[in-house]
């Protein structure tokens, strides 16, 4: 075993940043201890009586920063170390120090002739204003900012549409363009299939599932959770549709959406008409009647968008790994479950994924609660405490005031989990695990530690705890998703390959205590 | 040059003498520490995402990060502007007044207490481990000695006070100081919480104030500058404008405006904020259990005044 250990003197770096160093110090691979903390009196008597200290720890100063590793050898040490000085240089470095900054869109504009879009992300009672500045500059623009009113929205819509410039948003938090992921997204193969998604997370799942099947993307354009409301009427949607239409590089268009309004349905549906290119449709809990009648390609879950996309777009069925379920697990599974373990705890970052899994379960059972939920009556009383079947979207509005989204921050998860992890009637706990672009880094190694104690309490007690994970992303996403998924299943989660399988999963394991 | 929005009244009125030169500190995303010559106080100038806290002025930037200031550029202030070397320039001109007081001990608890309960279940839910609060089993030898550490010191602490064993008390708040992660230790953080009860009006345990000064005055050296500026104004009472309101809504506060002032103080730094909320909490409930058996004179009632407009 070897220790090295560096003192920075007159060092300080803020709490927040010290203790990520630390967390992320401490996932290297092959430390078996590393420690980040100011060189106090007290601290160096914790490194005494763990076995750490060395003598050149016992001169550091109060003002001092101590990093101490320990690792199985020499080599790993010092590898750690320079992964370590890497994390100091980050934190270290200004904020943008390599990039030009441009005060406002018209400055920006003028220095860069040749830009095309707009990404703006500013507070909601200015969001409405650059967006227009944006767009008087010919501009696109990916308006990542809410809090934007619904008139703003409609207005600036119906200016980009006169323009002939697409308005994503506002609440636009998934787009690629070009191949390039904005905000959240993930990377993906380039190839004829275009997106134009009306939810976040549901647009990220299929362009992924698209990925899997072997087929790729050339748009992903995002309209906004409100763009299909009566007030907007699918501005964006229809726009996205007809730049899709006239794109040489698409071959099929998908669209997916909380189902629409019935007049936006309509105009969808005719525009759907008028396409030259197959359309499929993925309004989540939509129907099938209206959607073929139009000559769309109707899909009842993500996994089935994604797989009659590539299809259509030219792939042989026959060679495309479907994932299909597992059914020897879910009799593996029903079989640890006792007759009081019957329902399943949902906890989601992704909204989409929530209520995908939400409606799958809705087919088979009455008592499906939810944050989201339509219907009053299975809308939680107390967001705080589960109802029978449970699913939450941790990512919207009731969970997030005031804090970072949960993609950003899993461990805002954490909680809950642990709640849901202690209560007897609990059959299956299913979460999901985005990666990508704008995503936390290691998501999984964020739950880790609870997942494992939970486990422990479980084992305890004598009961089987099912935790069922499903983690979004490519094998071209950063951090690498077979290490993510390595890591659960070494943790005894079952995994899941897709948010459609996730919720199909977790409503089989329990339908036998139901 | 950069307007200042708000600033404490001592700071403001010695800025306003001139009577200050010094040197930057240290440098943050959202502060930057200034060292006063003139009396080894650390003073900070934070950007506007910052509440007000005592020796801190808010001025109207969104980071330091860009400004390229660094440790030890000398600032300077005459004619009511501070000058930062020569990279920035802060106008004091409109800046409003800002002091900390700290709200009366109430005489009615009931209300108290319910909170308190509150803010226990809410800290429980919703606090950052790794300091005050126990971490999540790992592998990490550090921070569960550390952990286990606060806990037994801080338990020890506040049994030795209600048991008025004083000298005891003594060696276990002195061996909190500079116990914990982060640029503020743990257990400085808890320190925090803890005299700023003490330093309540009409607080049973207000006659503790002495003590918390001694503390102080032993920690010197015992922790960074930072973290002990900060012990040291609590000691005398003087705390952020966040920890003021979380007091007052402990106090008098309806459940939302409780939960909406705990969740500012829970987010300060990492674990610093759950720290804090832990000292202030147990702080009450040693109050609460003291309560009554004691007599003390009625102050009259005691808000803080905020944000006088300044000329």
């Amino acid at each position: 075993m070897s220790t090295k250990v560096v003192i920075k003197q007159s060092t300080y770096f803020d709490s927040v940043s010290l203790m990520s160093l630390s967390t992320k110090a401490n996932q290297i691979e092959g430390v078996e201890q590393a420690v980040v903390a100011m060189g106090t009196e007290m601290n160096k008597e914790v490194l005494r009586n763990v076995g750490l200290i060395t003598p050149e720890l016992e001169e550091a100063k109060t003002s001092d920063l101590m990093i101490v590793v320990k690792a199985a050898t020499d080599e790993l040490c010092e590898s750690a170390f320079v992964a370590i000085e890497e994390l100091f240089k980050k934190k270290s470095a200004p904020a943008g120090s390599s990039e030009i900054k441009y005060a406002t869109i018209d400055s920006a504009a003028k220095s860069i002739p040749e830009a095309n879009l707009a990404v703006i992300s500013v507070n909601g009672a200015y969001a409405a204003r650059e967006a227009r500045k944006a767009l008087e500059n010919d501009l696109h623009v990916m308006l990542f900012s809410d809090n934007v009113s619904i008139e703003d929205e409609i207005a600036l819509k119906q200016f980009a549409h006169e323009k002939g410039l697409l308005l994503m948003g506002p609440d636009c938090g998934t787009a690629i363009l070009g191949n390039v992921a904005l905000c959240f997204g993930n990377a993906v193969r380039k190839g004829s299939i275009g997106i134009v998604g009306a939810s976040g997370t549901g647009s990220q799942e299929v362009s992924v599932r698209i990925h899997d099947f072997g087929g790729g993307i050339t748009q992903l354009i995002g309209t906004g959770g409100r763009d299909l409301s009566e007030q907007v009427g699918g501005i964006m949607m229809l726009d996205g549709m007809k730049a899709l239409d006239e794109d040489d590089a698409t071959k099929v268009i998908v669209l997916i959406s909380k189902p629409p309004a019935t007049s936006v349905e309509k105009k969808v549906l005719a525009q759907i008409k008028q396409c030259k290119k197959p359309v499929v449709v993925y309004f989540i809990g939509g129907t099938e009647e209206s959607v073929v009648a139009a000559g769309g390609h109707f899909a009842k879950t993500s996994k089935e968008a994604a797989l009659k996309a590539v299809v259509l777009a030219g792939a042989d069925e026959s060679t495309i790994n479907k994932r299909a379920l597992n059914i020897p697990l879910v009799e593996e599974v029903r079989a640890k479950l006792t007759p009081e373990q019957k329902y399943i705890r949902g906890l989601f970052c992704g909204g989409t994924l929530c209520d995908e899994a939400m409606y799958i379960a809705m087919e088979k059972f009455d008592n499906v609660y939810s944050n989201i939920q339509k219907n009053a009556d299975y809308q939680l009383k107390d967001l705080h405490v589960s109802q029978e079947h449970t699913f939450l979207d941790l990512g919207d509005d009731d969970f997030t005031n005031g804090k970072p989204h949960p993609m950003i921050d899993p461990s805002t998860r954490i909680v809950r989990f642990l709640q849901e992890a202690k209560d007897p009637s609990v059959g299956v706990i299913v979460m999901d695990f985005i990666l990508g672009f704008g995503s936390h880094e290691d998501p999984v190694g964020v739950m880790l530690p609870a997942i494992i104690e939970a486990k422990q309490w479980a084992e305890k007690e004598g009961r089987h705890l099912e935790i069922l994970g499903y983690v979004l992303g490519t094998d071209l996403d950063n951090p690498k998703m077979e290490d993510q998924v390595n890591k659960l299943m070494d943790a005894g989660v079952t995994i899941a390959s897709s948010s459609t399988n996730a919720g199909l999963l977790s409503r089989e394991f329990v339908v036998k205590g139901a | 040059m950069i307007q200042a929005i708000s600033g404490e009244l001592g700071m403001i009125e010695r800025l306003q003498r001139s009577e200050f030169s010094g040197y930057v500190h240290s440098v943050f995303d959202k502060t930057i520490n200034v060292m006063c010559l003139e009396n080894g106080e650390l003073y900070t100038l934070a950007c506007h995402r910052v509440d007000n806290a005592p020796n801190t002025l808010v001025i109207d930037v969104n980071s330091f990060g860009e400004l390229g200031i660094n440790m030890n550029d000398s600032v300077q202030v005459a004619h009511n502007r501070i000058n930062i070397g020569s990279k920035l320039v802060i106008a004091m001109d409109h800046a409003k007044l800002w002091e900390s007081i700290v709200p009366s001990y109430p005489t009615d608890v009931e209300l108290l207490k319910k909170n308190v309960a509150k803010m226990n279940r809410h800290m429980d839910m919703h606090g950052t481990r790794g300091g005050m609060k126990k971490p999540l089993p790992s592998h990490r030898m550090f921070e569960e000695a550390v952990s286990s550490m606060l806990l037994e010191r801080s338990e020890m602490l506040l049994t030795a006070l209600l048991r008025h064993e004083m000298s005891t008390a003594f060696d276990m708040a002195v061996r909190l100081v500079g116990l914990g992660p982060g640029l503020t230790p743990s257990g400085d953080d808890f320190l925090v919480g803890l005299f700023t009860i003490f330093n309540m009006p009409n607080s049973p345990c207000s006659e503790w104030t002495d003590f918390s000064a001694r503390v102080v005055q032993e920690a010197q050296g015992l922790t960074n500058e930072i973290s002990y500026m900060a012990m040291k104004k609590a000691s005398l009472g003087r705390v952020r404008e966040s920890i003021l309101g979380l007091l007052h809504a402990l106090i008098a506060g309806s459940q939302e405006e409780l939960l909406l002032a705990l969740d500012r103080v829970l987010n300060i730094g990492s674990s610093s904020g759950t720290d804090i909320a832990t000292g202030l909490v147990r702080g009450l409930e040693i109050n609460i259990h003291r309560g009554g058996k004691i007599c003390l004179p009625k102050l009259s009632s005691n808000k803080a005044r905020i944000l006088i407009p300044y000329r």
